[in-house]
């Protein structure tokens, strides 16, 4: 099965519509890409503010422990009674040169640093100035220029008011940070391809039943199938029911019209014999006149009516039959009518050839080809039925092959013998529409009817058609 | 020879039996299916032509009760729907020949006497007996080669006898089929023209069989 190729310009050839598992795998990829990066961006923030939080504890426990340190009960007098330069903190880092980790006390109405950690070597701790309040954290420059997260904490000590900062390195923190927003991406990422991928699953599992009645509708046109099955889930069974009525309306709109042509075939033929019949009963430049009209309407009204019964079956979708049932009836049949004038028919038809078409149609075109072979021959008439396998073509097609003994056509009156209305011989019987009829309808079909001569002598009519 | 032509069309109808009967046949006409029915299954007729769009009961109905029912005699069918599936369907029914419409009358009085012919097992359109000769098509009769003229009795009287030569065929059989249904049988008896023929193609051809009938030619089995 091939896509029909459009045979429209670029001008105005439909926009192409996104499939609607595009669609649907778009849509839903483009929101939890969203919804996932919102998501690693918050938990970042989480993140850092708890990181924060833990930090402030950090230097505010060393704050306490500097403080402690200061206190000192027995010393009084002086410019700062009751205080002391803080030994034995804990921390050792405060004590190695340019460590990252600093404190300084200063009175808080003076900027004059009154103890600094052995840290800082001297070089000033720039902090912003906590102004009136109790406490103060945030980020500032240590001496290295490197970032540092400080607090400071105003107390009071034997009335004079002091400002104690601790400062440490934030470096650590940041690379903490950093290294838990890469890890959230990563994991997030993982977990947004493991998403899409469901969805995409999701999408193509439930799309599934449209490409079954995809096929289905495809089975039906091509005639392997009577109708779309309509075992579908509920949201799309009520498309395949419309679409199995719209296919039987098909049918029996075809099926009316050819009603409709017969009976206007019978209606007329009637009243043309009667006609015919009487102008030769009684001689006479009218009745010849009559006579003649009469066969031309016959003939026209012949042509006619075969030419709307093929626009009527032209097209219908879905049909096919079985080749041997419709070719042995016909067989049997002609074998019935010609055995009075002797003639032996001979026929092998094998089982299992299935015409893509109507049945009526192939029995039209073989009856035509039988009916004729057998006017002809002298003694027998041969038929064969074969499977065909075009040389490059996947296309499945078969032969039906008449052939008989009598006294056949020369190369121009095969040529002439399937041109339309065209009768060879006046005196054989028939509408002299047989062989171009049958050219036609095979046409329709995108099959073909050949004429030969025959290996017994007479004339072989080589009929190709479509197969399933 | 006694034909039953069951045609609804009564123009139609009327031209088939005026040429049958000018081509020596007896002809009987029903203008429907269950008159055409009735008549096929009770009277004895050398063949039927019978249209398949009737009224009341159709052709194809008519035909495939006649088989049904035993009745052998040959049909030649009429139709204006002549598609192959409507003549294989008349075929398959039991009918051995058919004509579409419109048709020129030689064809159908061509096909019902190839019919009526093949029916008796005769393959040629002339029929030999001795010195008698009928030629089927033109409705001539020659004894030794010379022209003999028959009125439509005796030339029905001869043609069946003619067909089914060398059997013994009973007085009740030659007037079934030589006589039209409605005819009045009495006064032309099967002996008058038995009488009649003898003194046109000679005495010793026709031989009367007592208690039996009449044989033409010599006696074959069956």
């Amino acid at each position: 099965m091939t896509a029909e190729p459009q045979a429209e310009s670029p001008a105005n050839a439909p926009v192409r519509q996104r499939s609607l598992a595009g669609r649907l795998v778009l849509v839903a990829a483009v929101w939890s890409t969203l919804a996932l990066v919102i998501a690693g961006f918050i938990l970042v923030g989480l993140y850092r503010a708890a990181g924060e939080r833990a930090f402030d504890s950090q230097l505010e426990v060393h704050l306490n422990t500097i403080l402690a340190e200061m206190v000192a009960p027995d010393t009084t007098g002086g410019a700062t009674p009751g205080v002391q330069r803080p030994e034995n903190l804990p921390e050792p880092r405060f004590s190695l040169p340019l460590s990252g980790w600093y404190w300084t006390v200063r009175k808080a109405d003076s900027t004059n640093i009154l103890f600094a950690s052995p840290s800082l070597v001297g070089d000033p701790l720039v902090l912003p100035s906590i102004g009136d309040k109790e406490s103060l954290s945030g980020f500032a420059q240590g001496p290295r220029k490197e970032e540092v997260r400080f607090l400071q904490s105003r107390i009071t000590i034997e009335n004079i008011s002091y400002v104690i900062a601790v400062a440490a390195e934030t470096a650590g923190f940041r690379e903490e940070v950093s290294q838990f927003a890469r890890q959230v991406g990563l994991t997030l990422l993982a977990f947004g391809a493991g998403l899409v991928g469901a969805i995409f699953l999701q999408v193509r599992v439930g799309l599934r039943p449209l490409s079954r009645l995809r096929s289905s509708l495809s089975a039906v046109r091509m005639g392997d199938a009577e109708s779309i099955d309509e075992n579908l889930p509920r949201e799309i069974a009520p498309l395949a029911v419309e679409l199995n009525a719209l296919i039987l309306s098909n049918r029996e709109i075809v099926e009316r019209a050819r009603t409709h042509v017969g009976n206007l075939a019978h209606g007329l033929k009637t009243p043309l014999s009667v006609i015919a019949n009487e102008a030769r009963a009684n001689p006479g430049p009218l009745a010849d006149k009559v006579g003649e009209q009469a066969a031309v309407m016959s003939t026209q009204i012949q042509h006619h009516l075969e030419r709307a019964r093929m626009a009527a079956q032209r097209r219908v979708i879905g049909v096919s039959c079985e080749v041997e049932p419709v070719l042995s009836r016909l067989v049997r049949a002609m074998d019935k009518i010609y055995q009075r004038r002797g003639i032996a028919l001979q026929s092998s038809v094998p089982g299992g050839i299935r015409f893509r078409g109507e049945q009526q149609d192939l029995e039209e075109m073989s009856g035509n080809l039988i009916d004729n072979a057998c006017k002809w021959a002298s003694s027998q008439v041969s038929v064969t039925v074969r499977r065909l396998q075009e040389g490059g073509s996947a296309r499945s097609l078969f032969e039906i092959v008449v052939e008989d003994d009598g006294p056949g056509l020369s190369e121009e009156e095969r040529k002439e013998a399937v041109k339309r209305g065209r009768r060879l011989d006046e005196t054989v019987p028939g509408t002299g529409l047989g062989l171009s009829i049958v050219a036609d309808l095979a046409a329709l079909y995108g099959g073909r009817l050949e004429l030969e001569r025959a290996g017994i002598g007479g004339l072989k009519t080589r009929l190709v058609l479509p197969a399933l | 020879m006694r034909i039953l032509v069951v045609e609804d069309d009564a123009d139609l109808n009327r031209q088939l039996v005026t040429a049958m009967t000018e081509a020596g046949y007896a002809v009987d006409t029903a203008y429907d299916g269950e008159e055409g029915h009735f008549m096929g299954d009770t009277e004895p007729y050398d063949a039927v032509v019978l249209d398949l769009g009737l009224p009341t009961l159709d052709g194809l109905s008519v035909l495939e009760n006649w088989r049904r029912d035993g009745r052998t005699m040959p049909v030649l069918i009429l139709t204006a729907r002549d598609r192959w599936s409507d003549k294989v369907a008349g075929i398959d029914a039991g009918a051995d020949d058919y004509v579409a419409k419109p048709f020129h009358m030689e064809e159908v009085l061509a096909r019902v006497r190839a019919l009526v012919r093949r029916a008796a097992g005769h393959a040629s359109n002339e029929i030999t007996c001795g010195t008698v000769r009928l030629d089927l098509r033109a409705g001539r009769v020659t004894v030794d080669g010379t022209p003999i003229k028959l009125t439509s009795h005796e030339y029905r009287l001869l043609s069946y006898l003619m067909h089914h030569q060398g059997k013994v065929i009973s007085r009740t059989e030659l007037t079934e089929h030589l006589y039209e249904q409605d005819f009045d049988r009495d006064s032309n008896t099967v002996e008058v023209f038995v009488g009649r023929l003898r003194k046109k193609i000679g005495s010793d051809m026709i031989e009367t069989i007592r208690g039996l009938g009449y044989r033409l030619g010599e006696a074959v089995d069956g």
